[in-house]
This record gives C-alpha cells, structure tokens and sequence, in this order.
C-alpha cells in the first residue's frame, strides 16, 4: 500500500496540516515552539506556555519506544481493511522530546512490551475504505532489551 | 476557587425505563417522556412546572420538544455538558445546580435517552464524537481499543495486578444478580466464562466490557427547601466537580498520567468543596465502561494506588452490605444495563432512600463518578443528610 499517499491527504488546514503533507511526501516532522522550543503534540497554532505564534516543522527519525500498546481481536466496524488480529501502538519518541504517535505494528511481534524498541516507515491504514496516511513500526532487534 | 459549594439543592424523584438493545417499545422521545413522567409522579410534582433541561453524552432529544409532551409552562433552562462520552454524567448535576442557585430555572431534570433504533450504537456514536485520522490510523474505531491503551500501560507498566479488574466485574454482577430490574438479573457470573471470554482488545476480554441499552433514566432536581415539600425525602448534592487538569484531554494519546482515569484535579477540588474524604463515602456508583477504567478511577478519587490497590479492591470489600465500599449496587454499567450510565446515578439516590434492591446499612453518602478515561470527567457526591 505504498502508490498514492499523497492522493489520501484529507487534512492541510489544520495546526497539524503540516504533519498530513509532510507523510504524503514520506517525512515525518513535528512542531516545536520557536518561543520557548516545548515540542507540541497535538499541534497548536498558539504555545499556550509562552504565547508564540511561530511554530516550526523539524523532521524527526521514526524511532521510540513503546508506551502502551492493545492487540484487537473483534472485528470493530471500519476495520476490515486491516484485518484482526492487529497490534495499535503509542510510540514515544525521545528526539521529539518524548512526544507520543500512534501506528500499527507489523513484523514479528512476539517480544511485544512496554518499553521495546521500535523503527517507524510510513504507509497507509484503510478504514471505513478511507486511506489514511499513517505509520508503521517493527520491533528493533525483534525487541531486545 | 473558595471551598464550599453554595448551592443548596436536591433529587426529588427518578425514572428509569431500561429494555433490552434495540427493543425500546418506543422512539427515544416516547421513552424519555415516560421516564421523565416517572421522576414527577415519583416526586409528586407536576410535569408541567418542569422548567429545566440538562443531558450529556450527546443526547439527540432537545429539551423544546419535549413541550408539547409534557405540558411544559415555561422552558427556562436547556443545556448539555461537551463530550462524547459518559464523563458528563456528573456534571450534568452541576448545571442543573447551576441553574437552580442561580434563580435561572426552578425545577430541572437531568436525563439521557438511547434508543439504538434512533441513535445507532452507543460505542460507534461516542467514537464519532472523538475520532480524528491520528487515531484511525492507528485502527483504533472504538471506545473499547483506547481505554484498551490505558488498561495495558497500567497493568503493565504500574504493575496494577489485572485481577482487581475481575474483583470490580464480580461486585457489579453479584449486585446486579439480586436486582430485579437488573438485565443480569438472577445470573451470577460464571468466572471460568469471564477468563475464558473471547478478546475484544487486549487486555479486555468481553465482560470487561460494558452492554448497552436501549433506554431513558431522568432525575428531577429542585431546591432543597421545595424539595422538602414534596413526597420523597431529598437527596442533597453535596457537591460536584467536572474538568480535566492541565496535561489530561484530548491530547491524542500524550496525556501526562496517561494510566488514570482523568480525575486528579476533579477529585482534589470535590473533596475540598465538600469537606469530606474517601473515607466519608459509604457507596460508590462507579462508571465503568471498561474494568480497568473502574479501578482507575477509585484510584484517582484517592480510594487506593497502584501500589496497594489489591488491598483495597477485593470482592468482599466491594459488595452490600457489609464492605467498606460498595460500589455499583444496583450493577453498574455492567450488569444493571448501560442507558449512557443515568441508571447509576438513579441507584445513587435511590440508594440513599433505602430503596436499593441491594442497601447499604445507614449509607449516608454516595459517590458518583462519571465516565473514567473521557477528555472531560465529572463526579458527584450525594447524601440523605440534609445539611442546609
């Protein structure tokens, strides 16, 4: 599912537009405050700690650790494009000041925990027959300690 | 904000007309008016001098339509609490108190209405209320997936041993199984069935998970000084609390105590309003969509820690009328049946009454604590002492 992310961009109006044309492109990039350089996820247009405006996109390295994690098993309505079982993940990302994203699991996951590390690439999650540009994480090292 | 809760206001009647999924004998404005009836007639109070409306959870049943069904005189007040989910359902008494204290309207009824054949599903209409691409990207479509998130972060990060989650399920059934208005009404829960249900996401299995309902439940609410004159005995609001603190919402997952239920600055400022502590609760109506969303919560209000939460969370603690908390004594989402959770806070008052199917010896308090894990949560204490 790798052709056209860029056709599945749904969202450029938003604070968090940018994030949704940088995955079309296949980057992954967060916003920090140019104020006070708090990193901020969800995106804002304003920095609630210290009043900025400004907001810049830097690209980040998919790479983090699990924080929680939940394998579906019943077959919730919308998601049949994924097919179950499936791994959801929240990645905590270290070089984006431990700021968390979403995404799905593939690979072997056997040496699922909390705390594993884990290597992201963007693809695309079908839902309700939507395409929704989003990552994808492996287990570094099948999830050694 | 100055402690102490000003307003001086009661819970003069409740209705609740509860059927099974998609079996409501009538449209949601039918059921809801029959519920709304019932809490007057309970009251001995005119449904035409009702002049107050307040819902949450998205209810679809604007309060002017009501009108005409009714007989309603004037409608002074119509409001409904943000969110998608069940942490409304305590505030709700909030601006109904609001409404009261103020001088804005008189006698107020707080409802909520599912009816499936007007609404859909409850669980795909809250997900509708929260969904955005980050987390349907992610496959997560339903409300049992994301407190599945916080669920597993708390078992196996704070080492919350999962079998208080079963303590929590085992309470609300054994108290639905003796309520004869309970959908579990006669039936235990068999415990190899609850360990060896199917997964929905892990680590809920199915009967961790709430049913739903078709259904209306509404609660009259006036001043406590009308209250008085009326057929019941007051149920006083001793105060209540909604919110989130700084660092819980809708953050896409980044919430700071990510393993809670939302209730830290809630429950901070309830206990100061009222002056009371965990240990002046003598029973709890505790929401639980989701088991683990129970427990988190009765760690939030300050009951336990993740630390010692097995100590305080077993079955025989649990239960009426002899444990030190008795919670959900009617069966709580799980087992009484889920209209959106207005059925608990209809057991939290005719708890108090003594009209519990399961009492609570000289229970003068009662918690009632909204929906764990919502952007916005909300609790509530209520008591039969009278104090203003």
């Amino acid at each position: 599912m790798s052709t056209d992310k860029h056709s599945a961009v749904r969202h450029t109006a938003g604070a968090d537009g940018p994030y949704w044309q940088a995955l079309a492109e296949d980057r992954l990039e967060l916003p920090r405050c140019e104020g006070c350089g708090r990193w901020h996820w969800p995106a804002v247009f304003r920095c609630g700690e210290c009043g900025s405006w400004t907001q810049h996109w830097h690209a980040v390295p998919a790479e983090g650790t699990i924080f929680s994690w939940t394998r579906s098993w019943h077959a919730f309505d919308g998601s049949e494009g994924i097919g179950v079982p499936y791994v959801s993940l929240i990645v905590e990302l270290p070089q984006a000041g431990g700021r968390r994203l979403l995404g799905l699991l593939e690979g072997d996951a056997a040496a699922l925990r909390i705390g594993a590390r884990v290597r992201g690439r963007i693809a695309v999650t079908e839902i309700w027959g939507e395409r929704i540009p989003s990552l994808r994480w492996n287990l570094v090292d099948g999830g050694a300690a | 904000m100055s402690a102490g809760f000003k307003a001086s206001v009661s819970v003069a009647g409740v209705g609740l007309r509860q059927y099974r999924r998609a079996r409501a004998p009538l449209p949601e404005r039918g059921v809801l008016v029959r519920a709304i009836v019932d809490a007057c007639e309970d009251a001995g109070f005119d449904p035409a001098d009702v002049d107050g409306f307040v819902a949450y959870g998205d209810d679809k049943n604007e309060p002017v339509r009501l009108m005409s069904d009714l007989g309603t005189k004037e409608l002074c007040w119509s409001s409904q609490v943000w969110g998608g989910g069940g942490g409304g359902i305590a505030a709700a008494f909030g601006n109904a108190a609001a409404a009261i204290a103020s001088g804005q309207a008189g006698a107020v009824i707080v409802f909520r209405t599912l009816v499936q054949d007007d609404s859909g599903r409850l669980s795909g209409a809250v997900m509708r209320h929260h969904l955005n691409d980050h987390i349907l990207g992610a496959g997560l479509v339903s409300p049992a997936q994301l407190c599945a998130l916080r669920a597993q972060r708390m078992f196996e990060h704070h080492r919350v041993p999962p079998s208080v989650a079963e303590q929590l399920v085992r309470a609300s059934y054994y108290h639905g199984a003796r309520n004869p208005n309970a959908v579990s009404y006669g039936k235990e829960l068999d415990l190899d069935a609850y360990r060896s249900a199917r997964w929905i996401a892990e680590p809920f299995r199915l009967f961790d998970c709430s049913r739903e309902n078709d259904g209306a439940g509404a609660l009259l609410m006036v001043s406590t000084e009308r209250a008085r004159d009326l057929r019941k005995k007051p149920v006083q609001l001793l105060g209540v609390a909604q919110g989130a603190g700084k660092g819980w919402g809708d953050l896409l997952e980044n919430d700071d105590d990510y393993a809670s239920a939302g209730f830290a600055s809630v429950a901070r400022r309830l206990w100061a309003q009222t002056g009371l502590t965990p240990a002046d609760i003598d029973c709890a109506q505790l929401y639980e969509n989701f088991s683990a969303q129970g427990i988190a919560s009765l760690i939030d209000h300050g009951f336990c820690t993740y630390e010692n939460v097995a100590e305080f969370v077993r079955f025989d603690n649990l239960i009426a009328p002899d444990g030190t908390l008795p919670i959900n004594t009617a069966g709580g989402n799980f087992a009484e049946g889920f209209i959106h959770g207005i059925g608990m806070a209809v057991e939290a008052v005719r708890q108090l009454r003594g009209e519990s199917a399961n009492p609570v010896p000289n229970a003068k308090t009662c918690l009632l604590a909204g929906g764990p894990g919502a952007p916005t949560v909300s609790s509530a204490i209520f008591s039969n002492e009278v104090v203003s």
